[in-house]
């Protein structure tokens, strides 16, 4: 033992000594939702690490919507690559200052529309339900333009059902709000196999549908066209 | 009308099948009665991952109890196994019903018909290693184009704590690892998920117990 450290504040600091890097700072969205209501931080983060695991290793993963990239830092764990792209120039700014790492590719802008590449997996968690529903077409389309042939789209939303208990400000932005059957015909209309997914909190299951919080579709194989 | 009279017409709206559990399920229900239980959850999971209105395969269904949940949840369902007893049991319990069918015959024999989705749980670990492939393959010739495979086994890691029984049959068995990568040989997509007793997850494969993987878009 003589060559232990002296006392407790010792040999935490050699704890403390391998920590590397700067401290990371939230932008005002994520540290509104950590303030408002911290569990949501880990109903988020359940959701894409339930992406990560099934649809993220050794792929080129592009995600709509990526805000601070919270999400991203977990959907790029086991990728080649990540790319994220959101119109709060806020939120992006912050994604940049803490995901230095070349791996990470940051875009500043409205995706619907635009075709950033040919990616293995096209993530997108809490935005179609942003989207007015007469033009969610250009949501599904973005998705399916930017995936290769062998792609997996991933699309999170919280269910219909739940809308009676969101609170003021997440009801405001809900324009179009999505139950499974219809996310899961959505989906069907650009790729042949979907297989969708609940979330109550942060546990991911196949329980009864209705009774689900957020719904998270997984959708793979491309139709070479799709269906109107 | 009284609580017993109440309970009575409740109870005459049951009908009077009476389900008998075989030598198999027996042996769980007596020694390991939860090994019903994750089961069950199994065939729940792969029900909700084939979705309704679907034709489904079982590949050693065993007494079928878990290709009786794949036919009420997905449509119909067809369970085979090697095993006549198991079989005789599977069809006197669920043989009745028109969504079910049982045959006590060989996966890998006769021309393979076109599921929608073909389940096997709690076999690939019994096939021997020089046959693998010839399962995987006829796994993949037994599906549509847009058919969904799902696989599910004890992790490799688990074997340690098996019962003598279970470890006496086990001669393949697999990490996940090597499970997505032999299926993804034979499927352009697999998604890999693991349980924990009943709970089906996507948590760190090493210690998960049980490996489920689910194939789609075959190959070729």
């Amino acid at each position: 033992m003589s060559d232990g450290p002296a006392t407790e504040a010792d040999a935490w600091k050699k704890v403390t000594d391998r920590f590397d890097g700067e401290s990371i700072r939230f932008g005002s969205h994520w540290s509104y939702n950590v303030y408002n209501d911290p569990k949501r931080l880990a109903f988020v983060l359940s959701r894409y690490k339930f992406v990560s695991r099934i649809a993220t290793k050794n792929k080129r993963v592009l995600e709509l919507g990526c805000s601070e990239g919270l999400g991203g830092r977990l959907l790029a764990e086991f990728a080649t690559s990540y790319t994220g792209i959101d119109l709060d120039s806020e939120a992006v700014a912050v994604a940049r200052r803490n995901l230095p790492d070349p791996k990470y590719t940051f875009h500043d802008g409205n995706f619907l529309g635009v075709r950033l590449g040919e990616f293995d997996t096209v993530v997108s968690i809490d935005v179609v339900e942003h989207i007015e529903r007469d033009i969610e077409h250009q949501f599904f389309e973005t998705c399916y333009h930017n995936l290769g042939e062998d792609g997996v789209c991933v699309v999170g939303t919280p269910n219909v059902t739940s809308e009676a208990y969101a609170s003021a400000a997440s009801k405001l932005g809900h324009v179009n709000l999505f139950d499974g059957p219809r996310l899961t015909a959505t989906l069907k209309r650009y790729f042949h196999n979907v297989f969708l997914f609940g979330l109550n909190d942060e546990v991911v299951h196949t329980g009864f549908t209705p009774m689900t919080h957020f719904l998270m579709a997984v959708a793979c194989y491309k139709r070479r066209e799709i269906l109107a | 009308m009284s609580a017993p009279d109440r309970w009575l017409d409740v109870k005459a709206t049951m009908g009077d099948r009476r389900l008998e559990l075989g030598r198999h399920v027996g042996h769980w229900f007596r020694h390991s009665p939860r090994r019903l239980l994750h089961a069950m959850s199994y065939y729940k999971f792969a029900s909700k991952m084939i979705g309704r209105g679907k034709a489904v395969l079982d590949v050693g269904c065993g007494e079928g109890i878990g290709t009786w949940l794949l036919a009420v949840e997905n449509g119909t369902a067809r369970g085979v196994d090697l095993d006549d007893d198991a079989i005789r049991v599977a069809t006197a319990n669920y043989g009745h019903d028109p969504r079910i069918s049982f045959a006590c015959e060989d996966f890998l024999e006769g021309e393979p018909k076109a599921w929608d989705a073909v389940v096997n749980f709690d076999v690939i670990e019994h096939v021997l290693p020089g046959h693998v492939g010839g399962f995987w393959q006829r796994i993949a010739d037994s599906l549509v184009h847009d058919g969904v495979a799902i696989v599910g086994t004890p992790n490799v890691t688990s074997d340690q704590y098996a019962s003598p029984i279970t470890r006496a049959g086990h001669v393949n068995l697999y990490s996940g690892d090597r499970l997505a990568e032999e299926m993804g040989r034979y499927f352009h997509h697999v998604f890999l998920f693991a349980a924990n007793d009943e709970v089906v997850h996507t948590g760190f494969l090493p210690m998960a117990h049980y490996l489920i993987a689910m194939g789609v878009r075959k190959r070729g």
